[in-house]
């Protein structure tokens, strides 16, 4: 009865995770077709729609921007987030819940609505659509996110050590610097590792703020409307690979900074 | 006296409606050992916080070498913290840790480092340097902490419950190690604790606080011998309380008390309630030498054998109702259900104000 129950379990189990991952498997799988239809059956293993990929200039130049974009917005965001989190976690002024509460507040909005409510600002201030736009656009998004991870990490015991530092003779800036960063870099990193997968990989606001210089995914939503290609199954495995990488960097962060704090 | 080194003028502190520190004078020599004594939320955490200037006073100023501190912030005061939790910097190792601080002044090169291996090799860590804070043991762990305020060579070093994370034996040992170090730094340490053997075996000073105030000040043996308040006598140590009232004055004190009257030494004014106050130690079974205080015969209701000591508690006067507690030598038998004839030495006798308040 009890081995029942296992195989059931493990089954369940297996059952979830095919439910998860075969959609990837898949897309992985066909963008290696040696044929002209990512639809199978599979023929074979070939690497020509990489190549293919590699060699086309509007893929690489996405390809090249979506880099661009998410690093550069995630570091903004991941900055902006520190010192937001760090400012309220160490002067809880009078106003401090609202102002915590603003920050987080844009977490529930949709990205098509933050999109649109961006894309009408920046006609009113007479501001192209561009990849600034769209990085600006990424920050947004992501900031409630660096602040939420980033304020639950500065707890008592940092507050304590900071405290010690300054006793030493450390102002605020020292502080920072020498104790509070490199107490909380694993956090840090783990927030500009997440932040940089969401905006790697997001299409709305992308779509909606981006002109002549696009994103990959948005690129790639223009490989879609010629009908399906194993080129776009390489383009997507590329994207789906370096969010992979991105991912492993927030699990390490975050588990190397749970490991410090017990 | 010399101007004393750190002064504390009218200084309270106030929590919304709570006041953790009344309005209180207090003068700390130059190379004391003070021991801020006081259960919690006595308000001697709160004060060492005030001489630190992690908390600024609601009232009073604060004065350090004769420089008023009162507005500047920690880093900027010659003093230096021992934190309960230690508060070591996890990233760096132990040499780190010890050489932050000067660092802060702007001590750089060999001088620096100099300077840490003296504050180790004083707390006895000397090899320690390029170990990390997480390879420590607790008891390490305080020592680099006491060597990085140590290092920074601070006027005054606080110590806010340094000993308190300790097991007992480690507790006892780093007390010894803390009166070597201070003896030989000449430094003025301000230690808090709520623990009165660790106080007593420690201080020059011991400053006992209850609900805010100073309740007592002086030498560990003044204090725990001549207590200056109820509290101090229960809080530092038992002691057997008899409330009476003072029957005659002139001539030698008589005092009546539940266990009949009391000639005693010390002065009073006839008619004053007072309460007597005698150590269980200052119990014994036999008159004393010369002058003998009988406290009647009473019942042992309970004996400990506490291995030094015989510890038992007796109930005496009329119809039992009041309970004396003794501690007689080991060698003492004594059994649950003997009478016992109880005596004591006037001179140990404290008179005491009736109540605390």
């Amino acid at each position: 009865m009890r081995r029942l129950g296992t195989y059931a379990a493990s089954a369940y189990l297996i059952a979830a995770y095919v439910f998860i991952f075969l959609p990837v498997l898949v897309l992985v799988l066909f963008s290696f077709q040696d044929g002209l239809l990512p639809v199978p059956p599979f023929k074979g293993p070939s690497l020509r729609w990489y190549a293919e990929v590699f060699a086309n200039r509007r893929l690489m130049d996405a390809l090249g921007n979506s880099v661009v974009v998410a690093l550069v917005s995630s570091l903004i965001a991941t900055v902006l987030g520190f010192l937001a989190a760090y400012g309220l976690a160490r002067r809880r002024g009078r106003f401090a819940g609202l102002v915590q509460y603003a920050l987080v507040a844009p977490l529930t909005v949709s990205y098509l609505i933050i999109g649109l409510g961006l894309l009408v600002t920046f006609n009113l201030f007479g501001m192209p659509k561009s990849l600034l736009a769209v990085g600006i656009g990424h920050v947004v998004i992501n900031l409630p996110l660096t602040f939420a991870i980033l304020y639950s990490q500065l707890g008592d015991h940092q507050a304590r050590v900071e405290r010690a530092a300054r006793d030493l003779g450390a102002g605020d800036l020292a502080t920072v610097a020498l104790i509070t960063v490199p107490m909380m870099w694993t956090g840090l990193l783990a927030a500009f590792c997440l932040t940089a997968t969401f905006s790697w990989d997001e299409f709305i606001i992308a779509f909606l703020l981006s002109r002549f210089e696009v994103t990959l995914p948005v690129s790639i939503w223009g490989m879609l409307r010629s009908g399906l290609d194993p080129a776009l199954n390489a383009a997507g495995t590329l994207v789906f690979a370096i969010s992979f990488v991105l991912v492993i960097g927030v699990e390490l962060g975050l588990m190397r900074a749970a490991r410090k704090r017990r | 006296m010399t101007a004393p080194l750190v002064s504390l003028r009218g200084v309270s502190k106030r929590y919304g409606a709570t006041l953790a520190v009344r309005p209180l004078d207090l003068d700390i020599g130059g190379g004391e050992f003070v021991v801020l004594l006081g259960p919690s939320g006595s308000g001697k955490t709160t004060l060492l916080s005030i001489v630190g200037g992690f908390t600024e006073p609601s009232t009073g100023d604060v004065a350090i070498d004769g420089a008023d501190v009162t507005r500047l912030p920690p880093g900027r005061r010659p003093t230096a913290t021992v934190f309960q939790d230690y508060a070591l910097f996890p990233h760096m190792n132990v040499a780190g840790n010890v050489g932050f601080g000067l660092a802060m002044h702007g001590v750089r090169g060999a001088e620096r480092r100099r300077r840490v291996a003296d504050a180790l090799a004083l707390v006895g860590l000397a090899d320690f340097g390029k170990r990390g804070v997480h390879q420590l043991s607790g008891g390490q762990q305080q020592r680099v902490a006491l060597a990085r305020a140590i290092a920074v060579e601070p006027k005054v070093l606080l110590l806010d419950e340094p000993l308190g994370a300790l097991d007992l034996a480690l507790r006892r040992q780093m007390q010894d190690e803390l009166t070597h170090i201070q003896k030989r730094l000449g430094t003025t340490f301000v230690h808090v604790t709520h623990d009165q053997e660790e106080a007593m075996s420690i201080a020059d000073t011991i400053v006992v606080l209850n609900h805010g105030r100073i309740e007592d000040m002086g030498p560990a043996r003044r204090v725990y011998l001549r207590p200056a308040s109820l509290f101090t006598a229960t809080f530092m140590g038992d002691s057997n309380l008899l409330e009476g009232r003072v029957e005659r004055a002139a001539g030698g004190t008589r005092v009546a008390t539940a266990l009949g009257p009391l000639a005693l030494a010390a002065e009073a004014e006839t008619g004053a309630p007072l309460t007597v106050a005698l150590r269980p130690e200052q119990l014994a079974l036999a008159p004393p030498v010369g002058n003998a205080l009988a406290l009647g015969p009473a019942r042992v209701i309970e004996t400990t054998f506490q291995g030094t000591h015989l510890r038992l508690r007796a109930a005496a006067g009329t119809n039992g109702a009041t309970t004396l507690l003794l501690r007689l030598p080991a060698s003492a038998e004594v059994h649950p259900g003997d009478e016992i004839a109880v005596y004591a030495d006037p001179a140990d006798a404290v008179l005491l104000p009736a109540t605390g308040e």
